[in-house]
C-alpha cells in the first residue's frame, strides 16, 4: 500500500475542516499543555530564580542535584511510601464498595451517592477539615480515647516518626534505615484521608465495569454450584481486569502527584516527612527560587510516573 | 518563617489567626480603634515629597492585605491623593499566595510600582536587583531614616543601600496570665533564662501542665540564639556564624526546657499556634509577637494577660524583628510616583493613622507615645525595639529556615540529638545560603 499525497479537493476540504475542528482544542493544549512541557524540559538545563530575567545554561548540573540534594530522595521516598499505601488500599476499597453498591439493595443510589461525595468535593474543603479532626483535642483522638485506644504523640499532623519504627521498637529494634521506617505519622494521616476521599472516585469505576459483566456467566456459575465468594475471585476479579488496571494506573499518577493536600495541611512538616514530590516542585521553584531544578524534578517525576507505569503494565497485562 | 507557616495553618484554621498573623497591620473588627488620626485632620508638621514636583500619572500597589486591612489602605490613599492629586494609585490587594504572585510577576516584568516584602524575603530580593535603592530619593526629600526602629532599616539594606521603608514590624515578646503565675508563687516575670526556668517549673509544680507553649521552629528559636549572642550571618551578611557555641547553647537550653517538660509545642496542646493555646488556656505563657492581641481580642477577649520582656540570656537581651516594607519595584514606569508614594505611606500622618489599630507596631519611633497612650500593657514590645534583630536569614534563607525546621522536628520528635541537630543547621546553612 502506496501513500499518495491526497490532492482531490473534497479530500482538502475534510482536512480543512477537520483541523477547524479541532483548532479550539488544539490551540488551547498548545498553549497550556505543550508549551509549557516543551518549557519545563528547557528549563531543566537552565538555573533560573524566577524573578530575574537572566536564565544561564547549566547543562546537567540540576538532574546531578537530584541526587546530591537531600530533598528529593526524601520526597521520593515519602511519595513511594504515600503510593504504596493508597493505592492498594483505594482499589480494594473501591472495589469491595462497588460490588456491594451493585446489589439490589434498599437506598443503593443514596450509598452510591454518599460515597461518591468526598471524589466531588474540593480537596482543600477536606483538608482543612481533616487538619481539625486531627488536632490533639479534634474528632479522632476523642473516638480513640473514648474507646480506649491510645492516641499518638506528638499528634497525627505534627508527629514525624515512621509508623514501622514505632511498631518495632518495642520489639528492640531502633535506629532503622530511613527507607524502612515507614511513612511517618503525619504522612499516614494524609494518607489516610486521600484513601477516604478517592475509594468513591474508583467505586464508581468499577461500578461502571461491573454493570457492563455479562448476567449469563454468573448464572451459569451459580448453575455450576459457585458460592458467592467464588464467583467474585473467579469471575468478577478476572473479567474486571482491565478495570483494576485502569484504576491502579490512575492511582499511581494521582499519588505521585500529591500536592494540593500536602500544601494545605502540612507544607512537608514536621521533619520534612510530608514532603512530596509534587509539593518539593512548587518549593524549590517559588519559595527556594530555583525554577531550572524544579523543573529536573518535574521531568523526573515524570520519568518515574512513566516507568512505574509500564512496569504495572507488564504485571497486569491483559491478553487483548 | 514561622509566621508564614503559622499563618497558612490558621488561615485555613481561623480567620482570626490567619489575619493577624500574616497581614501585622489593618483593622480588626471589635478593635479599640481610636479617633485619634482621622483623614479629616491631617498633621500640621505634614512635609511635602520634594519629588512630587516631577511626579505624576498612575501606579499600582500590590499587597496582601485583607479585607480588613484594605479599608485602612483605601481611606490612607484617599488621604493620599488630598496632598497628592496628581498620582493616582491603583490598589491591588491579593488574596493568597502572595509570594508566588509577586515573583511570578516581577519575573513577567508586570510586579506593581510598590509592594510590600516581608524581611524573610528581603535579602533574596535585593541581591538580585528586582527592588529599587531608594537612597537617592530619601536625600532628596530629607528622610531621616533615623526615625525607624534601627533593625527594620537593617532589614533593607543590602551592600549599603536601601531597599524600602518599613511599614510596620514586631518583636517578639512574653505575654502571661499573672493569675497562673501569682498562683504559683512566681512574684515577677523572669528576666534571664535561670529564671525563666524556675519559673516554668513553679507553675509545672503548681498547675502540673506545661508553662510555655513554644513551637520547634527557626524563627522560635532564634531568639534564644539571640540571647546567646550568636546568629545566622554576621552584620555585615558576609559569613555565616550559626557554628558557634552560642548555637549550641541556645539549643541546649531550648531542648532541655522541652525534654524537662516544661514547654510544649502548640500542636501537642490541642492549639493551632502559641497564641492560641495561651487563648484557650492551655498554657500561661507565650513568647509571640503583637499580632497575638488582635487574635486574643476575638478569641479571649476576657483573658486577663500582662506583658514582659523576653528573659535575657548569657549575652544579654535579644528578640527577633518581623516586619514589611513598602518596596519599589525595580521595573517600575513611574519610579518618582512610587517614592511619593512610599514617601507618604511611611509618613508620620500615614503611620498614625495606619496603626492605631493596635494590630502592629508603628515603624517610627516618633508614634511611641500614641502606641503607648493605645495600648499601655504593651510596652515592653517597644522596649525592645532597642536591642531587637531583623531576621536575616541572607538569600537562600527561606530554604535554609525550611531545613531548620526540620532538623529542630526531628531533635523534638527524639530522632537526633543537639549535636547532630545543630550540625544539620550548620550544614543547611553552608548549602542553602548564598553569600
Amino acid at each position: 500500500m502506496a501513500f499518495r499525497k491526497t490532492t482531490s479537493p473534497t479530500a482538502r476540504e475534510d482536512m480543512i475542516s477537520g483541523y477547524l475542528f479541532i483548532a479550539p482544542a488544539l490551540i488551547v493544549l498548545t498553549l497550556f499543555v505543550f508549551w509549557p512541557i516543551v518549557q519545563i524540559i528547557w528549563l531543566s538545563f537552565h538555573e533560573w530564580s524566577v524573578i530575574t530575567p537572566e536564565k544561564p545554561w547549566v547543562g546537567l548540573e540540576n538532574y546531578r542535584n537530584l541526587t546530591k540534594t537531600r530533598d528529593f530522595p526524601i520526597a521520593l521516598r515519602n511519595t513511594v511510601w504515600l503510593s504504596v499505601g493508597v493505592v492498594p488500599i483505594q482499589t480494594l476499597i473501591g472495589l469491595f464498595l462497588a460490588v456491594i453498591a451493585n446489589q439490589k439493595i434498599r437506598g443503593r443510589g443514596f450509598f452510591r451517592m454518599a460515597f461518591y461525595f468526598p471524589s466531588i468535593s474540593s480537596t482543600v474543603v477536606i483538608s482543612v477539615i481533616f487538619l481539625w479532626m486531627y488536632q490533639q483535642n479534634g474528632l479522632i483522638n476523642f473516638i480513640l480515647r473514648k474507646v480506649g485506644l491510645p492516641t499518638p504523640m506528638p499528634p497525627w499532623m505534627s508527629n514525624p516518626n515512621g509508623v514501622i519504627a514505632m511498631a518495632l521498637k518495642p520489639l528492640g529494634v531502633d535506629h532503622l534505615n530511613p527507607w524502612l521506617a515507614g511513612p511517618s505519622v503525619a504522612l499516614l494521616s494524609i494518607m489516610m484521608m486521600i484513601i477516604w476521599t478517592s475509594v468513591g472516585g474508583t467505586m464508581v469505576i468499577f461500578l461502571a465495569g461491573l454493570q457492563g459483566l455479562s448476567q449469563d456467566v454468573y448464572e451459569a456459575a451459580a448453575l455450576d454450584g459457585a458460592t458467592a465468594t467464588q464467583q467474585f475471585w473467579q469471575i468478577t476479579v478476572p473479567l474486571l481486569k482491565p478495570i483494576i488496571f485502569f484504576v491502579v494506573t490512575l492511582g499511581l499518577i494521582g499519588t505521585f502527584q500529591v500536592f494540593d493536600q500536602i500544601f494545605v495541611m502540612s507544607q512537608g512538616a514536621p521533619a520534612k516527612t510530608t514532603l512530596t514530590l509534587g509539593y518539593l516542585v512548587y518549593q524549590e521553584g517559588f519559595t527556594n527560587f530555583a525554577m531550572g531544578y524544579a523543573s529536573a524534578i518535574a521531568i523526573a517525576l515524570f520519568l518515574i510516573i512513566l516507568a512505574i507505569y509500564f512496569v504495572q503494565r507488564s504485571v497486569l497485562r491483559t491478553d487483548q | 518563617m514561622t509566621r508564614s507557616s503559622i499563618s497558612r495553618r490558621s488561615l485555613v484554621a481561623s480567620t482570626a489567626a490567619g489575619a493577624a498573623a500574616i497581614s501585622v497591620a489593618g483593622r480588626v473588627a471589635g478593635q479599640d480603634a481610636s479617633p485619634i488620626a482621622s483623614p479629616a485632620s491631617p498633621e500640621a508638621a505634614f512635609a511635602m515629597s520634594r519629588v512630587a514636583e516631577r511626579a505624576s500619572g498612575e501606579i499600582r500597589f500590590v499587597t496582601f492585605d485583607n479585607d480588613e486591612a484594605q479599608k485602612t489602605v483605601n481611606e490612607m490613599i484617599g488621604m493620599f491623593n488630598g496632598h497628592y492629586p496628581n498620582i493616582t494609585v491603583k490598589f491591588e490587594p491579593v488574596a493568597a499566595d502572595y509570594l508566588t504572585k509577586i515573583q511570578t510577576d516581577i519575573a513577567a516584568g508586570n510586579a506593581g510600582d510598590v509592594f510590600y516584602v516581608q524581611n524573610e524575603y528581603a535579602q533574596d530580593f535585593m541581591s538580585r536587583d528586582v527592588l529599587l535603592a531608594i537612597d537617592d530619593y530619601v536625600a532628596e526629600d530629607g528622610i531621616d531614616t533615623g526615625v525607624y526602629f534601627d533593625p527594620l532599616i537593617t532589614a533593607y539594606t543590602w551592600q549599603d543601600k536601601l531597599y524600602g521603608l518599613p511599614k510596620d514590624w514586631s518583636p517578639l515578646g512574653a505575654v502571661y496570665d499573672p493569675d497562673v503565675l501569682t498562683s504559683a508563687g512566681v512574684e515577677s516575670f523572669p528576666t534571664d533564662w535561670d529564671g525563666l526556668r524556675d519559673t516554668l517549673q513553679k507553675v509545672k509544680d503548681s498547675t502540673g501542665n506545661v508553662g510555655l507553649a513554644l513551637d520547634p521552629n527557626f524563627d522560635r528559636f532564634i531568639m534564644f540564639l539571640y540571647q546567646a549572642g550568636g546568629n545566622i550571618l554576621n552584620d555585615d551578611a558576609t559569613e555565616i556564624i550559626l557554628d558557634s557555641d552560642a548555637t549550641s547553647q541556645a539549643l541546649d537550653y531550648m531542648y532541655g526546657l522541652y525534654t524537662d517538660g516544661l514547654i510544649s509545642p502548640s500542636a501537642d496542646l490541642g492549639a493551632q499556634w502559641p497564641g492560641d493555646a495561651f487563648a484557650q488556656g492551655l498554657a500561661p505563657i507565650v513568647f509571640e509577637g503583637n499580632w497575638m492581641f488582635p487574635f486574643l481580642q476575638l478569641n479571649a477577649p476576657d483573658k486577663t494577660y500582662e506583658v514582659a520582656e523576653l528573659p535575657a540570656g548569657p549575652a544579654g537581651k535579644g528578640t527577633p524583628a518581623f516586619t514589611n516594607s513598602y518596596s519599589i519595584f525595580a521595573g517600575s514606569k513611574n519610579p518618582d510616583a512610587a517614592w511619593v508614594f512610599v514617601n507618604y505611606m511611611t509618613s508620620f500622618e500615614a503611620q498614625k493613622f495606619a496603626n492605631t489599630s493596635g494590630l502592629a507596631i508603628p515603624a517610627r519611633k516618633d508614634l511611641e507615645d500614641m502606641y503607648l497612650e493605645l495600648f499601655p500593657l504593651r510596652k515592653p514590645y517597644l522596649d525592645s525595639g532597642a536591642y531587637a534583630t531583623a531576621v536575616l536569614y541572607g538569600p537562600g534563607g527561606q530554604k535554609f529556615a525550611g531545613d531548620a525546621n526540620a532538623a529542630l522536628q526531628s531533635l523534638w520528635a527524639g530522632q537526633i540529638d543537639t549535636e547532630a541537630c545543630k550540625q544539620e543547621m550548620v550544614d543547611a546553612a553552608n548549602t542553602d545560603i548564598n553569600i
